[in-house]
């Protein structure tokens, strides 16, 4: 496998606030990253980070193929401003507009494009409709469209399913997945554990100052959750109890 | 009536007056449009405010030439931006509360100098600007700022519209985000400067605002938002125009914006993305999924 990003001896946050240190992480092609943590445990901030928009306190990130141009990035549903006049098979075509450039239309190729993303996200029957007549699951699939025209080797997605439903998810899931089997790297910020860590390789765990990553199941253990304040030890005791009865079964 | 509108043709300024504010039109409404989408509006308002001691200053040393108030305007303008900008950076403030204080500030000194200096010009054609205050100076200045409007214009267009569709996301498309948020604040400061003459400091940004906020209730486009924009100010200006000179003791400014206000309380009422959908029909889909859309972001 070959790194898209390799992260050394990472740390980040702001001048008065360090987020965490000592990361040192290669996301690589044709995995999905998991990123987990509690509030403020620099989630978003990572993602921030390796869009360029804001520089570590300390250590050093290489693209051992060169920075891409094109990294694709969806922000959390929330930051949308959905009143804004537009169809959606435009907000789909933005994924690409560095590609059309400043004046030209954008020709039968891109318009063949624009419909083959809009199909693959299941909305192209929504294509010539305003952004403020969608729900919020039909919105996340235009903007998984437009990641789809980005056609980026890293795509970030920030909380992709935090406002929308399962079947959706399950939607979305499948895109992420051809995504990892086309040999893309895939960075998803999620919020909770849940089913959807299935469909991830790896884990990064953020909290408490510290910055853990490996497998899933090598990261996301009772006890390191615990440590990183990402859940009480009562919470985790609840949540982790079938996997004791499971090993107690063994056992037997 | 007719007479009437025949007599208005036969002065020059009216026909110069008729001619500066078609070009305006064809200016200020992307500028307008662009404003709202970004929810610049009162922004663009407090702008128009922040530049009036550019020109006054300029004009009290320089008199009332086009050069003085270019300069005067553009030092003040900028100047207020980028003051804005760093105090909403580096300080507690954020960006709204420090283009409140500082055009206050700005507005204050500008006319607290005119008056000082106990000027030629009435203040209230400053403010509310004044159609005999065309001259062939005044002209170029509207046609050049057009002209340098309608061209960015056309080069910025998609990353404008992109920068405003979804910031973040156009962040991480470009290193220079800011290129663009400074460039059409300048576009907004030269209209500002151009719209002067006609409709003074405090009613230039209505010729702006309110034909854009009236084509927002009926396009679902940008383009749609763009020409319908174009045809309320346009028409505005004309109306506005021929109400000014039937009432001579009025000012241009005023009853331009009065017209605009008048599409906006019609678009408001009628347009299919205003009250108009409730109004024809009470169960279409749009006005359910507009207000399930306001309910969402009010739970947010």
């Amino acid at each position: 496998m070959t790194a898209v990003v390799e992260i050394r001896n990472l740390a980040l946050g702001y001048p008065e606030l360090t987020l965490f240190k000592h990361l040192s992480l290669d996301i690589q092609a044709g995995t999905t990253l998991a990123v987990l943590g509690a509030n403020g445990s620099g989630k978003s901030t990572f993602v921030k980070m390796l869009l360029g928009l804001m520089n570590p306190l300390a250590g050093r990130v290489t693209w051992p193929a060169g920075r891409p141009r094109e990294v694709g990035y969806l922000a959390q549903l929330t930051e949308f401003d959905r009143r804004f006049p537009i169809r959606v098979r435009d907000l789909a075509a933005m994924g690409a507009w560095r590609g059309f450039g400043l004046w030209s239309g954008l020709g039968r190729a891109g318009r063949t494009r624009v419909a083959a993303a809009l199909e693959e996200a299941g909305i192209l029957d929504l294509a010539d409709r305003s952004l403020h007549t969608l729900s919020g699951g039909q919105l996340q699939r235009a903007l998984f469209a437009r990641v789809i025209l980005q056609d980026a080797p890293l795509i970030l997605l920030d909380e992709p399913f935090a406002a929308v439903d399962q079947s959706t998810e399950a939607h979305l899931l499948s895109i992420i997945n051809r995504w990892r089997a086309e040999g893309r790297a895939v960075v998803l910020v999620v919020h909770d554990l849940s089913s959807v860590l299935d469909h991830c390789s790896h884990a990064l765990l953020l909290g408490g100052g510290m910055a853990a990553q490996g497998t899933v199941d090598e990261v996301l253990t009772p006890d390191r959750l615990v440590a990183q304040g990402y859940m009480s030890e009562s919470q985790a005791s609840w949540m982790f109890r079938g996997n004791a009865q499971q090993k107690g079964a063994a056992h037997a | 009536m007719l007479e009437l509108f025949a007599e208005m043709w036969d002065f020059a300024f009216m026909r110069r007056a008729f001619v500066a504010t078609t070009v305006l039109s064809a200016s200020v409404a992307p500028i307008g449009a662009f404003l709202v989408l970004r929810r610049l509006s009162l922004a663009g308002e407090a702008m128009a405010h922040a530049i009036t001691p550019g020109i006054v200053i300029g004009f009290v040393t320089a008199g009332l030439s086009v050069v003085s108030l270019l300069v005067g305007g553009l030092v003040a303008g900028v100047g207020v931006a980028i003051l804005t900008a760093l105090l909403a950076r580096k300080t507690i403030l954020r960006s709204d509360a420090s283009l409140a204080s500082l055009y206050l500030i700005a507005l204050a000194a500008g006319i607290f100098i005119l008056s000082a200096a106990g000027s030629a010009v009435p203040l209230k054609s400053f403010l509310f600007g004044s159609i005999l205050g065309i001259d062939d100076a005044s002209m170029m200045l509207v046609g050049g700022v057009a002209t340098v409007t309608l061209i960015a214009f056309a080069v910025l267009l998609r990353p404008l519209i992109v920068s405003t569709c979804d910031p973040i996301f156009f962040e991480s498309q470009t290193r220079r985000p800011w290129l663009v948020d400074q460039g059409f604040m300048l576009l907004l400061v030269l209209n500002l400067l151009a719209a002067f003459k006609t409709l003074g400091t405090l009613m230039a940004v209505g010729l702006m605002i309110l034909p854009a906020t009236a084509a927002r209730y009926w396009a679902s486009t940008i383009t749609g938002q763009l020409v319908l924009g174009f045809v309320f100010a346009l028409a505005s200006c004309w109306i506005g125009l021929t109400l000014s000179y039937l009432f001579p003791e009025t000012p241009s400014g005023p009853a331009i914006v009065l017209v605009a206000g008048g599409f906006f309380l019609i678009s408001a009422l009628l347009g299919p993305l205003g009250f108009g959908a409730r109004l024809r029909k009470k169960s279409t889909k749009t006005t359910t999924s507009i207000e399930q859309t306001y309910t969402k972001e009010r739970i947010q």
